[in-house]
């Protein structure tokens, strides 16, 4: 940990170049979490991998500011959801996919079926964009409520309720959709 | 812990973006950035360049001499029109006076004819 702020403190500002090794080891140790939030939250695999490079990118222009590992996963789950909400915002993303639109598996489900993953990413990708934010962090990146309250700059209340609403509504979208399942 | 919550972990788990991405993100950062809307303006602020220098010239002597012919073709055709104008009054009194002219010859010719 003191290592690395070394490392990164080392760096000077304005060469940023010289970085580029270490600066890649860091990108290929995080690009799955970065991927990940943005691709379970817009649900558009084109629109994730750019989203992550421009977390990435901007990671890169911060990267004198980040002070140790712990500072750096948190820097880039708050800017990717932070970006991901805005995203989302912008573009009027939300809802791509309607909670109506979501295809019924052909089959009764079980558990760890792949189809009942897919509905229910899919389920995720279509809640407002604070809720699915709140729930992709939690399950994920199996963050606390605590956690999930720092990284979006929102009560810890707020978080809990997000949660608890988001499983409802889940869970009766799903029971609708799959029929006979109940989890 | 409920079932729902084991396949929101399944649903959500993390994913590897394709195995090229570092490498692109890299090449995006040894590119070169685009210049900013200030380094533009900045570059229109700068002490204007010898063409820039040339065109003014140009256009500082071009458009006075462009001004000054326009202005004396307009004067030529305002002349032209007064002139013409005098000759249509010209024209008209000289065609009246010929029509009294003509009247007159008539009635003394009907004149002698009765006596």
């Amino acid at each position: 940990m003191g290592g690395f702020a070394v490392r990164v403190q080392e760096v000077p500002e304005r060469a940023a170049q010289v970085a580029l090794p270490a600066f890649a080891d860091i990108v290929r140790e995080h690009q799955g979490m970065v991927y990940s939030l943005a691709w379970h939250f817009l649900h558009d695999r084109a629109l994730a991998e750019e989203m992550a490079q421009e977390v990435f990118m901007e990671l890169h222009r911060h990267l004198a500011d980040i002070q140790s590992p712990e500072h750096l996963v948190f820097w880039l789950r708050k800017v990717a959801s932070r970006r991901c909400i805005d995203q989302t915002r912008r573009r009027a993303f939300w809802p791509k996919f309607g909670l109506d639109e979501v295809p019924e598996p052909v089959a009764k489900t079980r558990s760890s079926d792949p189809m009942l993953s897919r509905t229910l990413a899919k389920l995720v990708a279509s809640l407002p964009e604070k809720a699915r934010a709140v729930v992709v962090l939690r399950y994920q990146e199996d963050l606390d409520p605590s956690d999930i309250a720092q990284v979006l700059d929102m009560p810890v209340g707020t978080v809990k309720s997000h949660l608890q609403r988001s499983l409802g509504m889940l869970r009766d979208k799903l029971a609708r959709t799959t029929g006979e399942i109940a989890i | 812990m409920s079932n729902l919550e084991d396949e929101l972990r399944r649903a959500l788990r993390r994913e590897e973006p394709p195995a090229d991405f570092a490498d692109r993100v890299l090449a995006q950062l040894n590119q070169p950035a685009a210049p900013s809307w200030w380094e533009r303006f900045s570059v229109l602020m700068k002490p204007p360049r010898l063409q820039w220098v040339a065109v003014t010239l140009m256009v500082s002597i071009l458009l006075p001499t462009a001004a000054l012919r326009y202005r004396r073709e307009q004067q030529i055709r305002a002349e032209g029109e007064r002139a013409k104008e005098q000759l249509l009054i010209a024209v008209h009194v000289a065609g009246s006076r010929l029509h009294h002219a003509q009247r007159k010859v008539l009635e003394s010719g009907r004149m002698e004819t009765r006596l």
